[in-house]
């Protein structure tokens, strides 16, 4: 196998969804989100991290993170709207890998051409999940900015 | 519409701008022919049926990667047309891409046939039995054209150009179906690695630019399940179908009574 000819275009060709399908734009958001995820979690470890210096240590820290001001609230939030899409998206994505759902069966080609993976079944999840996901991000902002709706 | 305005990228990472008159059922290959023809000859690009059959003639077309010869000009609605070489893959000169990776990935999956008992596959007069409703589970995925706008589109193998690649893993479930086959096995191993199977996330843009329906991102998903089954239900590959003659072939599900076969060999 000739490796050596191998080309990789890169990572933002491969972020653009522009003219493509609603999959790929899923695609692009879960990937965007998992790296937001990622990188809360880091920062979450480097924050639960200082619990060891003592409770000055700590308290320095939540002092250093609640100066941010409003900032802190729009990143928690951006936080919160990354877990709920890459979790949901990641439930269809299970359902559409490890046993096959929303795929349709293989059929003969019939043209005009319309593949079933990505069919009125596989809309149907992207979509509810989109909005599942919008609604828990206005539940998410309102409990954020006004303590509000608590469950 | 009168006349249009292909934007080219050439190689180099230049970009030329030639204008073509405009006729009714042109497509994006007919205004790329007239340009080599009548403005410039040192155009490069790929073609050969002119009727998406070959599929040598996949281009990106306004960032979409499309067939050129089934891509009609008027679909656009807009004057100026921007024209790249195939994404992912190596440009050799203008709009002509080098495919032999693409196709040494479709080698490596080994798409054809595989039987135990080569002597029996090479030397009998007979047909292996396939009932229509088996035929169904992989007629699809056999009209792949290789035309490697799949490849094109996938966002996976942008990042990672050792990935088998939809069109690669589309075939090896082609042969995994068949009931024909003995590789199955064979095949799962091959795509059970850290650049097979597994790397694909379901972007589904394979299928969306597929000028056949082939819908590589579905056999990439029942692939996956065919690697779950051996490795977590330790399911074993099957015995492929026997020979028989090809008339007991269409009429045993029919339930109609074949008439006598000599066994004895090829009749002179």
């Amino acid at each position: 196998m000739k490796r050596d000819k191998r080309f990789k275009s890169g990572l933002i060709p491969s972020l653009n969804p522009v003219r493509f399908n609603l999959e790929r734009w899923s695609y692009t958001v879960h990937r965007i989100t998992g790296v937001i995820l990622v990188g809360y979690l880091m920062a979450h470890i480097f924050e639960t991290f200082q619990l060891g210096g003592g409770a000055a240590a700590w308290a320095n820290t939540m002092a250093a993170l609640h100066s941010l001001g409003p900032l802190e609230l729009v990143g928690l939030w951006i936080v919160a709207g990354s877990a709920f899409y890459h979790g949901g998206n990641g439930i269809r994505l299970l359902l559409n890998e490890a046993f096959g759902r929303f795929m349709g069966k293989p059929i003969l080609p019939v043209y005009p051409y319309s593949p079933t993976s990505l069919g009125k079944n596989q809309k149907i999840a992207v979509w509810t999940i989109t909005g599942v996901v919008l609604a828990l991000w206005v539940w998410a902002a309102v409990y954020l900015l006004a303590g509000v709706g608590v469950i | 519409m009168e006349n249009i305005r292909l934007e080219i990228s050439r190689s180099g990472g230049k970009r030329a701008s030639y204008d073509v008159k405009y006729r009714k059922g042109m497509t994006i290959l007919d205004a790329l022919t007239e340009v080599r023809e009548r403005q410039d000859s040192s155009l490069g690009y790929r073609h050969s049926c002119r009727m998406g059959i070959c599929g040598s003639c996949g281009m990106t077309i306004e960032g979409r990667p499309m067939l050129a010869c089934q891509t009609q000009v008027s679909s656009f609605n807009k004057g100026t047309i921007y024209i790249e070489p195939l994404h992912n893959m190596v440009v050799i000169r203008d709009l002509v891409v080098d495919i032999i990776p693409f196709f040494d990935l479709h080698r490596s999956v080994r798409p054809y046939l595989i039987r135990n008992d080569i002597k029996e596959r090479d030397t009998s007069d007979r047909e292996y039995r396939v009932l229509s409703e088996e035929v169904r589970k992989f007629l699809q995925f056999d009209y792949c054209i290789m035309c490697a706008l799949c490849y094109a589109a996938c966002p996976t193998v942008a990042l990672d150009p050792f990935y088998t690649g939809p069109q690669a893993v589309a075939q090896a479930y082609r042969y995994m179906a068949d009931p024909r086959d003995e590789g199955w096995e064979k095949r799962v191993d091959l795509l059970d690695t850290s650049h097979g199977v597994w790397r694909c996330h379901m972007a589904g843009a394979c299928s969306f630019v597929c000028p056949k329906d082939v819908d590589p991102a579905k056999a990439v998903q029942l692939a996956r399940m065919e690697v779950l089954k051996k490795r977590i239900l330790r399911r074993r590959g099957k015995e492929g179908s026997r020979l028989v003659p090809p008339h007991v072939a269409v009429t045993a599900k029919e339930g109609v009574k074949p008439p006598p076969f000599d066994f004895g060999g090829a009749k002179s």
